[in-house]
């Protein structure tokens, strides 16, 4: 089938037709609500996603959900195109002690709703989170402050209780709720209100919110960084990520949040598209639990993880698009290009027999892996699951549902084995400590094991970043060892945009509308 | 295919309200028997117990069941559907679904259109062309049609049609509130997409009820009465035709407003279909509840229009 | 027998059924494959004579794939469909003639089911009881239940005013030998119909529901899989998705040229009055 060549004649003389009929019906060729006119307005599509549930930073849980909270926010931090820490809303920030950081604010800088951003504004969002009774998601990531610290108007100082490292990393415009919000405004609309038209110091004002269609953001020219140069940015939910393709190849997008892994190689051929991409902040794993059934055997789970070919994985899941991992920290947040595999983490049928033989469980054995989501989670399942089959001779058979379903399965402890990930985390300690900390927030896996926690206890509290580092790799190494969980493989992170589109820099934590104040439609 | 006659139009007005409220609460109560909970797709992954305990009491899920469908059901008679939970957290319910009906009320008027435009001529043309090539031909290209699932027809007219002629948009859609010519254009796709199969099934309906009437004694009376062939055709061919056609045209209803759930998602069309999809899967029970029951009206109202259409068409029928 | 021999529809409708099936039956016997083997060196691999139809994402041979997910959705199709003829059918009859308030209460739930579009059903029930084959037959049985309740109930009231079923009753046959003697082969062609048209339209809602990711578990393919992992790569890999759809058109495509025919070689008397 040939009909992806282009045919350019044809086409355009067809395009020329239609658009004379189109212009004689008196047909707009602007496409109204949901998708608009070029020019000043950006048509960036948040494709692979239609739920956005809240729009406030305390309560937000979804990759999506945090698109959007990047351009109607700051957080007192954030990365650069280096990912490297720079001041946001902070002007500077000093260590005055182990257990106290010092921010100086920046002056002069207005919310959205024209009041002023002062010291009072990061309290309260900070106690907003830290408080108990509002129960908020990533509480985890601030809980170790103490005592929030008012010098003057434009001074704050935070104090823990011990040292805490990952602090730093949790004060950045990421998935870390600690985006400043306006006191005032909060008080006034009341959390509902505000977590749907939500009041940030961000270059984009949430202006209508359709839910599980679409987002119109206007441009906030007060903003401390300088008045966005596009007016409006139209941001359709599009469940489909092929569809969030379609529709940029047709044309009725400027840029994507995502792409579908089958189709890069393709669409990096293609002229009406270019394709960013480049190592994602994101982890990929078979959840196992380890309190009953054979994934509580550890020969098993040995056995299971030499039994198949992480890097089959990539290329049959991701058509190449990333890299096989032999532990639950992304190789792009440090940089490591060469991550190392042990033994356990290795395809090799042989081992895996005879590992097999240690085992309570012999060939034969009967278990369940939850498969959920898109496509590509059903495929890395087959694949492992399959493989895991034909080596060892064991049961393991699929069972597709859906993410709710699995995950309160997950949470319940009924289940043997379920597809997992997790993508756009900064810190090792949101890899590790929640994954496989025995308190971990994502540990569903009834893993708890006081070596690992009593590194992780040293990587929260270790400042110096070189030996935190060296902490974490052995925490990683004992993953790859006690395998808690099955390592499969870290992806790629990609964004298609229409060629006259300038101005965004794709940063690996799967950054969105923080983008948009810098960008320009040409 | 059968009508059915459930007698006075109150009785039938009582049963209409019967199968709403046995729907409801069908609706209310196996959503609740299955798995998964709403706390989970609202608060995500690292929600801990306290915040879940926290949704369900904000939510009133912690009630027993029977008070939960009680609540809903008093609110529900006066038009009230509460909030989301999960899907648009703490919007009124009656807006999202008075926001997505048009759209999916449009797309269904647009194919139902489409479909009748085509199998009125089609259908009539083959009818009148009986056991001829015209006749063959377009019965083989309604069959061809039928075998086309909307979702596969959709993928085929977005790369022939919009990515390779580039005549129509890939995606998105405008709401008829907006722009109705913008609505028009952007939703032929799929439209035409979901049309195709009921089109054909229209003609073949057509075609076959064309024919059996154009045999009938009263048919051939009307000839030898000396009437011109148009106005028989028209008068009494026709009209007793579209008997079957119209019943058939009613039962379509409930394939198409099904039919559109996945059409809408792949043409990116913001209406109840998808609504039903999200709400579904984000176990927002009241959502759920709400688009059933929108849905469930929808069909009651159009089979009740079509009786009374063939009533008046028939004048025989009681 | 003649008469469906002289309907040219019917004949190339059963001709391309019948193919359908052998291709399905005996498909797997002759090809060299198995659906599930992966080969991992020719992942997505353009149709050529060792694969006809190409490799999908696992490098897995897409015609023989083709064939054993065609079996899969036949037979939930076929299940799910047979299930509602059976129940819905009896219903119909029962109420038509015997009556009474369990009758009256069957029609009741029927019409409760039949008032909802037939997809939002399907999707309700897999998200309620779970994705899985077993789950898209009863899907598609309560889907197809009213349709044949309300059929064989609305052609046996017209048949039970026959004279020879009221001469069956004066001769004081039971009311069991009735309905199975005298009335249910006098409405069989019309079933027979709708189970075609019922059976291709199973295969559509299987192939819907699959394409949301909502059927068939992996990695037992069924068209709608297969159809949904195709349209994952149809840019790279469009023969995936190009050839299953091809294939699912011919499936219906004979099914609804033999319920043509079939129904044009119904009683035309009968027809007349449905």
């Amino acid at each position: 089938m040939s009909i992806n060549r282009a045919d350019f004649t044809r086409r355009d003389a067809l395009k020329l037709a239609a658009g004379a009929a189109a212009a004689g019906l008196g047909m707009p060729w602007t496409l109204g609500s949901a998708i608009a006119q070029q020019s000043a307005t950006l048509r960036a599509g948040i494709s692979g996603f239609n739920v956005i549930n809240t729009l406030d930073p305390m309560k937000a849980t979804l990759i999506p959900e945090f698109y959007v909270i990047y351009g109607a926010f700051n957080a007192l931090l954030k990365f650069n195109a280096k990912m490297e820490l720079v001041p946001d809303l902070a002007e500077s920030f000093k260590v005055v002690n182990p257990t106290t950081l010092e921010f100086k604010l920046r002056k002069g800088v207005k919310f959205q709703d024209g009041s002023d951003f002062t010291a009072d504004d990061v309290k309260f969002t900070l106690e907003r989170v830290t408080d108990e009774k509002n129960a908020a998601p990533n509480r985890g990531k601030v809980a170790a402050i103490e005592t929030i610290q008012i010098a003057d108007p434009y001074t704050i100082r935070l104090v823990t209780k011990a040292p805490f490292a990952p602090l730093l990393n949790y004060l950045t415009n990421t998935r870390t709720a600690t985006q400043i919000v306006s006191r005032t405004a909060l008080k006034s609309m009341g959390d509902e209100a505000f977590g749907r038209r939500p009041v940030g110091t961000g270059p984009y004002i949430v202006k209508d919110w359709k839910s599980g269609e679409s987002l119109e953001l206007v441009a906030f020219p007060g903003t401390f960084s300088g008045a966005p140069k596009i007016a409006r940015v139209m941001c359709p939910l599009i469940a489909e990520e092929s569809s969030g393709m379609t529709a940029i190849l047709g044309n009725q997008l400027d840029l994507t949040s995502t792409a579908p892994f089958a189709d890069i190689a393709s669409l990096e051929k293609r002229p009406e598209v270019k394709v960013l991409k480049q190592a994602g902040l994101n982890t990929r794993y078979i959840a196992l639990n380890n309190k009953k059934g054979p994934f509580s055997d550890i020969h098993f789970r040995r056995a299971v993880s030499m039994a198949f070919d992480r890097n089959v994985l990539v290329k049959a899941v991701l058509f190449g698009e990333g890299v096989a991992i032999p532990g639950v920290l992304p190789p792009a947040l440090w940089a490591d290009p060469k991550p190392v595999f042990g033994e356990y983490v290795t395809y090799n049928p042989e081992r895996a027999r005879a590992e097999l033989a240690k085992s309570a469980y012999k060939a034969g054995t009967e278990a369940t892996m939850l498969v959920w989501g898109s496509n590509w989670w059903h495929r890395m399942g087959e694949i492992v699951a399959g493989q895991a089959n034909q080596v060892l001779g064991t049961k393991i058979t699929l069972q597709a549902t859906d993410f709710n379903t699995a995950y309160s399965r997950a949470k319940a402890g009924d289940y043997d084995a379920m597809v997992m990930g997790w993508l756009g985390f900064v810190d090792p300690d949101e890899y590790l400590g929640e994954i496989v900390g025995s308190k971990g927030f994502r540990n569903i896996h009834a893993y708890s094991s006081p070596k690992m926690d009593a590194l992780l206890e040293r990587g929260r509290t270790e400042l110096d970043p070189a030996k935190r580092k060296a902490i974490y790799r052995e925490a990683d190494m004992l993953v790859s060892d006690e395998l808690p969980v099955l390592p499969c493989f870290c992806s790629n992170i990609h964004n298609l945009l229409r060629p006259n589109v300038k101005g965004f820099v794709q940063l690996p934590y799967s950054n969105f509308a923080d983008q948009f104040g810098g960008m320009e439609v040409g | 295919m059968p009508t059915i006659n459930l007698g006075p139009a109150s009785r039938r007005l009582g049963g209409v309200l019967l199968i709403a409220f046995l729907g409801a609460a069908l609706v209310f109560f196996v959503m609740r028997a299955g798995h998964g909970d709403p706390a989970l797709a609202a608060l995500g992954d690292q929600a801990t117990p306290e915040a879940i305990a926290a949704f369900h009491k904000r939510w009133g899920l912690d009630a027993p069941l029977v008070v939960q469908f009680w609540r809903w059901l008093s609110g529900a008679l006066v038009g009230n559907f509460g909030m989301s939970m999960t899907v648009a957290g703490g919007v009124p319910i009656a807006g999202l679904i008075g926001s997505r009906l048009p759209n999916t009320l449009f797309i269904g008027f647009y194919a139902m259109a489409i479909a009748v435009a085509i199998s009125l001529v089609a259908g009539t043309v083959s009818a009148l062309y009986h056991g001829r090539f015209i006749d063959s031909a377009a019965t083989g290209i309604a069959v061809l049609g039928i075998s086309m699932p909307d979702f596969w027809l959709s993928y085929v007219l977005v790369y022939l049609l919009a990515l390779g002629a580039g005549i129509f948009p890939s995606y998105g859609f405008v709401s008829p509130g907006d722009s109705l010519a913008g609505a028009l254009y952007s939703g032929f796709l799929p439209a035409f997409a979901i049309a195709a199969p009921m089109a054909a099934s229209f003609t073949r309906i057509l075609r076959t009820a064309l024919i059996d009437t154009l045999y009938r004694d009263h048919v051939r009376v009307a000839r030898s009465l000396g009437y011109s062939g148009a106005f028989v055709f028209v008068h009494y061919v026709f009209r007793n035709a579209l008997i079957p056609y119209v019943t058939v045209l009613g039962l379509q209803v409930r394939y198409l407003l099904g039919g559109t759930v996945v059409v809408e998602r792949i043409f990116g069309i913001p209406g109840i279909g998808a609504l039903l999809v999200d709400a579904a899967f984000g176990r927002d029970y009241g959502l759920v509840q709400a688009c059933a029951l929108t849905f469930l009206i929808c069909v009651l109202i159009v089979n009740f229009l079509v009786d009374l259409l063939c009533a008046a068409l028939n004048p025989r029928a009681t | 027998m003649r008469a469906f021999f002289a309907n040219k529809l019917a004949v190339i409708g059963a001709a391309i059924t019948g193919f359908v099936l052998l291709a399905v039956i005996a498909g797997p016997w002759v090809l060299p494959h198995s659906p599930t083997e992966a080969d991992f060196l020719a992942l997505l691999t353009p149709p050529s004579l060792a694969h006809p139809f190409g490799t999908d994402s696992f490098g897995r041979d897409v015609l023989t794939r083709i064939l054993y997910g065609a079996r899969v959705s036949l037979a939930v199709s076929v299940t799910g469909v047979f299930a509602a003829a059976l129940v819905g059918s009896a219903a119909g009859l029962v109420s038509a003639y015997v009556g009474g308030w369990t009758a009256a209460v069957a029609m009741r739930i029927s019409d409760l089911l039949f008032s909802f579009p037939s997809f939002v059903l399907a999707l309700f029930l897999m998200v309620v009881l779970g994705f899985g084959v077993a789950n898209i037959a009863v899907s598609i049985a309560l889907i197809y239940l009213p349709l044949f309740a309300r059929l064989a109930r609305n052609m046996a009231l017209v048949v039970k005013e026959e004279p020879w079923v009221q001469a069956a009753q004066l001769m004081g046959q039971s009311t069991f030998s009735i309905l199975s003697r005298e009335i249910l082969p006098n409405i069989a062609a019309p079933l027979f119909v709708q189970i075609a048209i019922g059976i291709a339209f199973g295969i559509v809602i299987e192939a819907g529901l699959s394409f949301l990711g909502l059927g068939v578990q992996p990695p037992n393919p069924s068209l709608g899989t297969i159809m949904a992992d195709g349209r994952e790569y149809f840019q790279r890999a469009p023969w995936v998705l190009t050839l299953s759809g091809v294939a699912i058109s011919i499936a219906l495509l004979g099914l609804n040229l033999l319920s043509d025919g079939i129904r044009d070689i119904m009683d035309p008397k009968l027809r007349a009055r449905l």
